[in-house]
């Protein structure tokens, strides 16, 4: 009997451990950095294709550095020599591993008839393995968009999800003869103009990649659009200011603002202009600024209804409306994310400075984005939703910026000298 | 006495009904005063699945009125910094080559400053502007009653833990390329088992996430923030013994 007696004690002794509590801290707040990634001089197999090397490379490493993912690594500590191969087997990882870098992306160009090839090829350093490899061609000339579609792919191979380096931004640059609205790349490169001289701001890009913008050329602001490179024509105008115009996801509708005298509601129409409805109604308040939830069923907009302008939304046909944001007393050009569950807004804080700030939709939070750099405003989503691009004076004139939408790496666009404001994030 | 009376046969009276009835009725009485006893003198429950704690440490500082929009969370600034000595060394010959100014070199600011004291006037003027309502660098804002090395704007908790969380957030650093979809749903255990001094004794991942970079992360973090500082002497068995559970989320 007394073996069992043994047996039975231990059990107990042992349980009594197990059963103290162990004290749980939960930890959350995580710092995401970005993966230190070495991307060496791309390698021109031929004279065809080293005309195109410098423009090419120069894109590529804009969009891996600018997109937030990624810490595009000083070529200048590289160990290793800059003719090394691009296979796995001739590449020596230590070297790589020894500069910190945790991925290594090769490229390769050649000419391909009329066309540029660019061969890639992305190895994870740690395992000494490749993981992705992908050739695109383009006509020789637009050796950027090949360094956007191979971006792409390795912004894919990561996330999943498409990059939007292929994507269309619209702004506004001020001219000697006014302010025009232009459309170019996501890095603000091969732009074109899509109004003619005069006032011409806050752009707008449909789905089809058509831009609307509000134009002063006839006096009063009227809404105008341009589609593939043609001359833009009248969009809305309804013998009042009408400004502000926003595509809905599905690009089939229009909100706009229409202002009169002390006033200025929210306008919901099609697409080409027709149909318009009044959806706000605050006689002597200021209703403007609206700006499409993804699904298309909601407007964020601005009203000072309150007293002073904060941040609303509401159903698309103006019901339900509630007030979100509730710190700060000027708050102003909210863009909704396509992801729905963030609007970034500019606020002008204690300090005077506008700065950049994103409030989530289901609780009301606001979270600060911009801080100590100048002024920021006017936030745009990229079509994903992870960046948003944006105006900045913190180097000297207004000019355009992207960074992550929790405030991250930013970074601005390679511009010329000018001022930039109101950019519009297109698909 | 017959032999028939005494026969093995004949019936008999037996107690066998009162066995029965009694050993029901204990079977019933006996569970029902256990569970009374028990109600009576039960310790309080073990938690086998403990809720976790939520520790943040307050900055110390002057609180920020709610109504003003947020500022970013700061860590809190770094140690200063023991001062160097110079090591002694042989003053080098005056160089007498003279420096050929170049055409973009900067000019001298003290000139400059001579030239425009508009200028001047106008910036100091800004900066008095700029200074209304801010707080200056020796205020930052938290509680009066926070810590010098608190991160958060709200106190939670055991203040050692707050501390724990506090280092360990520190060097929380996650690799971006983690799909947002995937960080959703990450979640790993790391058990760590300090000294009484705040070394770490032992550290184990006792429940992985699924996602290989991220259970490094963690791992890391906690590798990274050690040591700790001293325990409390109320937490110092129990943090060698069992240990503490971090519970790392994105």
């Amino acid at each position: 009997m007394k073996t069992p007696l043994r047996l039975a004690a231990l059990l107990v002794v042992t349980a009594v451990p197990a059963l103290a509590q162990q004290p749980v801290i939960e930890i959350s707040g995580a710092n995401f950095r970005p993966m230190p990634l070495a991307l060496p001089v791309p390698l021109a197999q031929d004279d065809g294709a080293k005309g195109a090397t410098a423009e090419f490379d120069a894109a590529l490493q804009f969009d891996l550095q600018a997109c937030g993912l990624f810490q595009v690594l000083d070529r200048k500590s590289y160990l290793s020599d800059s003719k090394e191969g691009v296979t796995a087997s001739t590449i020596t990882f230590q070297n790589w591993l020894n500069v910190g870098a945790e991925s290594l992306v090769k490229t390769q160009l050649s000419k391909d008839g009329e066309n540029l090839r660019g061969d890639l090829r992305l190895f994870n350093v740690n395992a000494g393995r490749e993981e992705l490899k992908v050739s695109e061609a383009v006509p020789l000339k637009d050796a950027r968009r090949l360094a956007h579609k191979l971006a792409n792919a390795v912004y894919k191979h990561f996330t999943k999800e498409t990059g939007p380096f292929e994507s269309r931004i619209a702004f506004v640059r001020k001219s000697a003869s006014g302010k025009d609205v232009y459309v170019a790349d996501w890095d603000g490169k091969n732009a074109s103009a899509v109004s003619n001289g005069n006032i011409n701001v806050l752009p707008a890009v449909a789905p089809d990649r058509s831009v609307a913008f509000t134009s002063y050329k006839r006096g009063k602001p009227e809404l105008f659009i341009g589609r593939g490179g043609a001359e833009a024509t009248l969009l809305v105008s309804n013998g009042r200011m009408v400004s502000g115009v926003d595509f809905s996801p599905d690009g089939k509708r229009i909100a706009y603002s229409v202002a009169d005298g002390e006033n200025a509601e929210i306008w919901v129409a099609n697409a080409d202009g027709s149909g318009g409805t009044k959806v706000t109604d605050t006689k002597y308040f200021l209703n403007s600024s609206p700006s499409w939830s993804p699904d298309g069923k909601k407007l964020a907009f601005v009203s000072n209804r309150a007293g002073s302008p904060q941040v609303y939304v509401m159903n698309a046909d103006g019901s339900d409306v509630k007030r979100l944001t509730f710190q700060g007393n000027y708050n102003q050009t909210p863009a909704w994310s396509p992801r729905g569950d963030l609007i970034a807004f500019t606020a002008r804080d204690e300090r005077n400075a506008f700065d950049l700030f994103t409030v989530e939709v289901a609780t009301g939070k606001i979270k600060r984005l911009t801080q100590d750099a100048k002024n920021n405003e006017e936030p745009s989503f990229s079509p994903n939703g992870r960046l948003i691009l944006f105006t900045s004076t913190r180097g000297g004139s207004k000019s355009l910026y992207v960074m992550t939408f929790e405030g991250n790496n930013q970074v601005a666009l390679p511009l010329d000298k000018g001022d930039f404001t109101t950019p519009d994030w297109g698909s | 006495m017959s032999a028939r009376t005494e026969s093995l046969l004949q019936p008999r009276p037996t107690p066998l009904k009162g066995f029965v009835a009694l050993s029901v009725a204990a079977h019933i009485v006996f569970p029902v005063l256990l569970t009374i006893i028990g109600w009576l003198i039960a310790p309080p429950k073990v938690a086998l699945d403990p809720q976790p704690i939520k520790a943040s440490l307050v900055r110390l500082g002057k609180k920020r009125d709610e109504k003003l929009l947020p500022r970013k969370e700061e860590p809190p600034p770094p140690p200063p910094a023991a001062e160097k000595t110079a090591p002694a060394v042989t003053p080098a010959p005056p160089d007498k080559a003279v420096a050929i100014p170049s055409k973009d070199a900067k000019a001298d600011p003290k000139k400059d400053a001579a030239k425009e004291p508009a200028k001047d006037a106008k910036k100091s003027l800004f900066d008095a502007f700029n200074k209304t309502g801010r707080p200056t660098p020796d205020e930052p804002e938290g509680d009066p009653d926070g810590d010098k090395d608190g991160d958060s704007s709200k106190q939670e908790g055991e203040r050692y833990f707050g501390l724990l969380s506090a280092v360990v957030k520190r060097n929380y650093d996650v690799s971006d390329t983690i799909p947002e979809g995937e960080r959703r749903t990450l979640r790993a255990t790391v058990v760590i088992k300090l000294g009484v001094t705040g070394e770490l004794v032992d550290v184990e991942l006792s429940k992985g996430s699924g996602n290989e970079l991220f259970d490094a992360a963690v791992v890391g973090a906690v590798k990274k923030a050690a040591p700790f500082g001293p325990p409390p002497a109320h937490l110092r068995d129990s943090l060698k013994k069992n240990g503490v559970a971090l519970v790392f989320s994105p």
